[in-house]
């Protein structure tokens, strides 16, 4: 700032060169033109070359610094030059200066002349400007604020937008928006807010010149003038004052300021025209030139009417809104509308008021409108009329379309085609049907309802029946229709061709017949069908020997029988027949009655085919599979459909699943599935059931021999182990004398007399009963006999155990096997004599373990103690060891310890029960091999 | 049958009163939802409410004593709003025309529709003999329009605006006076029974 002012100090120096030369511009004065924000200087000189300067004045901000070369009015002498502000010139003062130049020569500045803004002090108020300002899309525009005295200004905004604004003065702000967008409806806002709050604002219009196009002016009246065009782009400017405003031929159109059309009128027609559109940011002028005649465009047609109505025809008529229509040279256009029988149909004429139409339909509802046109220079057709309904009278049917067909040679019916729209001419109340023969003739006529479309017929044997039918509605009754019974063929009867289907169709050909003086009728009919058939036909002219049966009146996979009459004065007479599908598909059901019979190693199978209504085409041949797990094998396909048995040969003994199929032209059907299974014989079956079982079990002894070989250490430890000698104080290893070992009376071995068993083996010495008795008694009564006192100490052992009702215990076992007295003596249970001897021993080592003994009780106790015992456990063998037992559970960790001969407890466990060990100890050592 | 003629009465000025009330309440809500269109459409008055000086005062009426007065008070007001609200109407379709019907457009006819009721239905309460102030002079939209106008549209807004802040006042407090108004009389009701 402070360099520009040293500038503008100096500038009057820098000038000192010219002075004297040229005179100062004199008499400057400024002119402001505040909605145009423009500022127009004059002022008189001799010069014609000009400095302009001008300020914000407040701050003195150089806004023009130019060289303008103006020349002076001749009529006033006075210079003039406007320039344009970017800024309104009510935001802040300012100021102009001017002086006369040269070439390098300049005068003196004129002195400064200043047009105050609306920030100056004596205007304490805030302001906004410019306010309502219209400009176009994409303009750039600079807004001011004023704010209030003793207020500071805070923000700006356009729209929802913050503005950066730029002082201008001590009280005015600018902001400057580029390219603006189009208003809304009500503009775009832009307000100014102090710090006190203190609002501020001016509103903006943003939108776009007229666009409006095409005019066209034509005539309604043959007199006056109505020109529309179309609007064109939206100026988006809605308020009043900006909108945009029409004038045709100099003529304001009201109508069309109001928005409310878009067309101006004119009383008289002035074969050229101007339409000027104009708004605040643009102006549009469109034109147009014609004739009068060339531009008619007529008016609706008002009370159209009918005048007569027929049931072919009917007058229609109407009148004009404008007289002088009634001399034009005219084209109608009438347009008929109803359910399939629409159609438009045009009239010309002077005037046109009435019509005649011609071929309609009877007992049919029309709509009709109706516009017409000038035929000379025909513009573009007129309004339509209002829809005028008509509905023609009926008329008599058109005659039937009729055949017969004989189901046997007593029986037949007679079919009719139901009629069209087009042909009933009015709702059908029913039809006539009447017959007549040679022998008696003219019988009553039958009345069918409406809904039905045959009738049965009983024909005469001796002549040929001539059948009537004729439709009736209310307007009368059609024409008959005649048929002659034909005589009755059955397929057996004759050649029946096979007939394949073309695209769905059945096209037919046939050798020209001379009788067919009326042509020939084709039939077709689902084979097989007998009564109320699906029959349909079709007559061909005589002249044609060829037909085409069209998909829409044939059922893929139905069998049809075609069949071709010829057509005369008399009865109809077959020349040929087909049978066929008009689209062959898969049969809809396999094969019935799938059985098969064995011979040997072969099979037959037979089956029987599907009805026809289910092979739905032609069977051309079977397809036989062996069924596997995932998939069919096929093992034949038989062409011939006539065959339906196959036998397979050479089958090995297994269970076989075969599956037939029946194949068409379109493909094979789901099949039928049999199951056979095939024996083997006698030979085989010895070889079989002996053989191979005892091979198994030979192989089997040969593995656990050599199982027991390579473990025999471990055997030989688990059921032969080492029984160790006694360790006990003092000399005990050469007993006083030889030891007795005369069986215990309560020896845990009974002998049961048994004449099978064999006594005499080595080893076992059977007690006699009588002696044990006695010696039980013995005991009972003598309490201290002089029994050798380890037997007897034995005894009380054993007499404890009766005792125990715990299986568990120790003594348990050795009470079982007191039990074994009652049974009969097992030999593996028995140990060698070596081990006897062991076992007397043990009868000697047993007291080392047993701490108490109790007294002895009495005998018959002690029986009935014993035999629920034996019942409950029996006798155990010591090598019968069971691992899912407790006790075997418990003496797992005993193997190797010397056993009892009459108990398979282990005399000296190596754990106690508290310490169960595995229970798969052992037999994880034999399979790891340890001994 | 007079006792039944004489209980009828009552029970009519209770009904008045009460629907006088109902529709206060409900020209309240339509007054704040316009309002609110108002400031969707002016968007700047949502970050920027205008001061300014009130635009209905109550000059015509001193302070008001009874609650019958303060109805009659409350329906000077209205009425001036009335007033306020038809050259609002006026002023706003010369310069925008009657294309636009959005929901602005359609609640502003039917406020304008409803206030006409309440002042019809408080009017009849006050002629039931309460007096109230006396009518105002009916408001020429010329009166001070012309500045309005003059200071361009942006001016025009903020005169709109002031218009809506009095609809909703007044018709506030013609709620809150008509249900004192209907209390009042349902209590003397009461103890007449």
């Amino acid at each position: 700032m402070k360099m520009k002012e040293m500038f503008m100090s100096l500038l009057p120096l820098c000038n000192v060169t010219g002075v004297g030369e040229l005179p100062v511009p004199r008499g400057l004065t400024l002119s402001p033109d505040l909605p145009a924000q423009t500022l127009s200087l004059t002022w008189q000189s001799d010069s014609s070359l000009f400095d302009l300067e001008i300020f914000h004045t407040e701050l003195m901000n150089v806004v023009l610094n130019e060289t303008v070369a103006v020349k002076a009015d001749p009529v006033t002498g006075l210079h003039s030059w406007t320039w344009h502000s970017p800024l309104p010139l009510e935001c802040t003062s300012h100021s102009a200066r001017i002086r006369a130049r040269n070439q390098q020569s300049v005068s003196q500045w004129s002195p400064l002349q200043t047009i105050p803004g609306s920030d100056i002090p004596e205007k304490s108020e805030s302001f906004m400007f410019p306010q309502d300002k219209v400009v176009p899309v994409g303009s750039n525009m600079t807004f001011c604020c004023i704010v209030k005295e003793k207020d500071d200004f805070k923000e700006m905004m356009y729209g929802r937008q913050e503005m950066s604004a730029t002082r201008l003065s001590r009280r005015t702000y600018a902001i400057t928006v580029t390219n603006q967008p189009a208003s809304g409806n009500t503009g775009t806002n832009v307000i100014c807010c102090s710090q006190r709050l203190t609002l501020t604002g001016a509103v903006v219009f943003v939108g776009y010149p007229p666009g409006d196009e095409g005019l066209v002016c034509e005539t309604r009246d043959l007199a006056s003038a109505e020109c529309s065009w179309k609007k064109g782009r939206d100026t988006r400017l809605r308020m009043k004052r900006s909108r945009t405003k029409y004038t045709l031929n100099g003529r304001d159109c009201l109508e069309a300021n109001e928005r409310k059309t878009w067309w101006c009128g004119s009383k008289v027609w002035e074969e050229s025209w101007t339409l000027v559109a104009r708004n605040p940011l643009g102006t549009v002028q469109l034109t147009d030139s014609a004739q009068l005649t060339d531009r008619v465009h007529l008016l609706a047609p008002v009370n159209v009417t009918v005048v007569e109505v027929e049931a072919w025809s009917a007058t229609l008529q109407w009148s004009w809104s404008v007289a002088a229509y009634k001399k034009l040279e005219m084209v109608c256009q009438l347009q008929l509308f109803a359910h399939e029988l629409s159609s438009t149909r045009n009239y010309s004429g002077p005037g046109l008021s009435s019509v005649v139409l011609e071929s309609l339909w009877p007992d049919v509802d029309y709509t009709v409108t109706l516009r017409c046109g000038s035929k000379h220079s025909f513009w573009k057709w007129g309004n339509e009329s209002a829809p005028y309904r008509i509905h023609t009278k009926m008329d008599r049917p058109d005659a039937l379309d009729v055949w017969i067909r004989m189901d046997s040679s007593n029986t037949g019916r007679v079919f009719w085609k139901p009629l069209s729209m087009r042909k009933s001419h009015g709702a059908l109340v029913g039809y006539e049907v009447s017959q007549s023969s040679a022998e008696e003739d003219g019988r009553t006529p039958v009345s069918v309802p409406p809904g039905n479309f045959s009738y049965p017929i009983i024909p005469n044997n001796s002549s040929d029946i001539t059948v009537a039918v004729a439709a009736r509605n209310p307007a009368g009754l059609s024409q008959p229709s005649t048929v002659t019974t034909p005589a009755y063929r059955a397929d057996s009867q004759l050649s029946v061709s096979k007939l394949l289907g073309t695209n769905g169709s059945f096209v037919l050909s046939w050798q020209p017949n001379l009788n067919a003086s009326n042509g020939y009728a084709v039939e077709w009919v689902p084979t097989g069908c007998s009564g109320l058939c699906p029959v349909d036909w079709k007559k061909v002219p005589e002249s044609d020997c060829s037909f085409t049966v069209n998909s829409d009146s044939l059922v893929a996979g139905v069998r049809y029988t075609v069949s071709v009459y010829s057509l005369s004065t008399g009865a109809p007479t077959l020349l040929q027949r087909w049978q066929g599908y008009s689209q062959e598909m898969i049969p809809s059901q396999s094969v019935s009655e799938l059985s098969p019979s064995q011979t040997g190693s072969d099979v037959l199978l037979s089956w029987k085919a599907t009805a026809m209504e289910h092979q739905r085409g032609f069977i051309r041949g079977y397809t036989v599979y062996l069924a596997n797990a995932a998939h069919l094998d096929l093992i034949a396909n038989i062409s011939d459909p006539e065959v339906q048995s196959y036998r397979v040969k050479g089958l090995s003994p297994s269970s076989y699943k075969f599956v037939v199929k029946a194949y068409t032209s379109a493909g094979e059907d789901a099949g039928s599935t049999v199951d056979i299974k095939i024996e083997m014989d006698t030979a085989d079956m010895l070889f079989v059931g002996i053989l191979v079982p005892l091979g198994i079990m030979f192989c089997c002894l040969i593995l656990i021999s050599i199982c027991c070989y390579k473990k025999r250490e471990w055997v030989k430890k688990a059921f032969y182990p080492e029984i160790p000698g006694p360790k006990v104080p003092g000399d005990w290893s050469s007993p006083q004398g030889p030891l007795d070992v005369k069986p215990s009376p309560h020896s845990l071995v009974h002998i049961v007399e048994n004449p099978e068993r064999d006594f005499t083996k080595e080893g076992l010495f059977p007690v006699p009963e009588e002696e044990e008795e006695s010696e039980n008694d013995n005991i009972e009564v003598d309490t201290d006999s002089d029994e050798p006192a380890l037997l007897r100490y034995y005894n009380q052992v054993v007499g404890d155990g009766s005792h125990s009702n715990q299986v568990s215990d120790s003594s348990g076992s050795s009470t079982a096997s007191v039990g074994s007295t009652q049974t009969e003596i097992t030999y593996a249970g028995i140990q060698s004599p070596t081990s006897s001897q062991g076992a007397c021993r043990g009868g000697g080592y047993r007291p080392q373990m047993q701490s108490v003994a109790g007294p002895a009780e009495p005998q018959i106790e002690f029986e009935a103690d014993f035999q629920d015992d034996a019942l409950n456990t029996g006798y155990k063998p010591q090598c019968s060891w069971q691992l899912d037992s407790p006790e075997a559970e418990n003496f797992t960790g005993s193997l190797g310890s010397p056993t009892s001969v009459t108990s398979s407890r282990f005399l000296i466990p190596e754990s106690s029960e508290e310490k169960p060990q595995p229970s798969n100890t052992w037999f994880h050592n034999f399979l790891s091999g340890k001994s | 049958m007079e006792g039944a003629a004489d209980s009828d009465t009552p029970v009519t000025e209770r009904s008045a009163a009460d629907r006088a009330a109902a529709l206060a309440r409900l020209l309240h809500r339509d007054c704040t939802r316009l309002l609110e269109l108002y400031k969707e459409r002016e968007s700047f008055l949502s970050q920027h409410a205008p001061g300014g000086e009130r635009l209905v005062t109550l000059a015509l009426c001193p302070e008001a004593l009874s609650t019958g007065e303060q109805v009659g008070h409350v329906r000077s007001a209205l009425r001036r709003c009335m007033g306020l609200l038809e050259c609002l109407i006026v002023r706003e379709v010369e310069e925008m025309g009657e294309e636009l019907e959005g929901e602005y457009e359609s609640l502003r006819k039917t406020v304008r529709d409803r206030l006409g009721h309440l002042l019809h239905s408080t009017g009849a309460l006050l002629e039931e003999g309460e007096g109230g102030c006396p009518p105002s002079p009916p408001l020429q939209c010329t009166e001070g329009q012309d500045e309005v106008e003059a200071s361009g549209s942006f001016a025009a807004k903020i005169w709109t605006y002031r218009v809506l802040l009095e609809l909703i006042h007044w018709t506030d407090s013609a709620s809150q006076t008509l249900h004192l108004f209907h209390s009042e009389k349902h209590g003397q009701q009461q103890q007449l029974l």
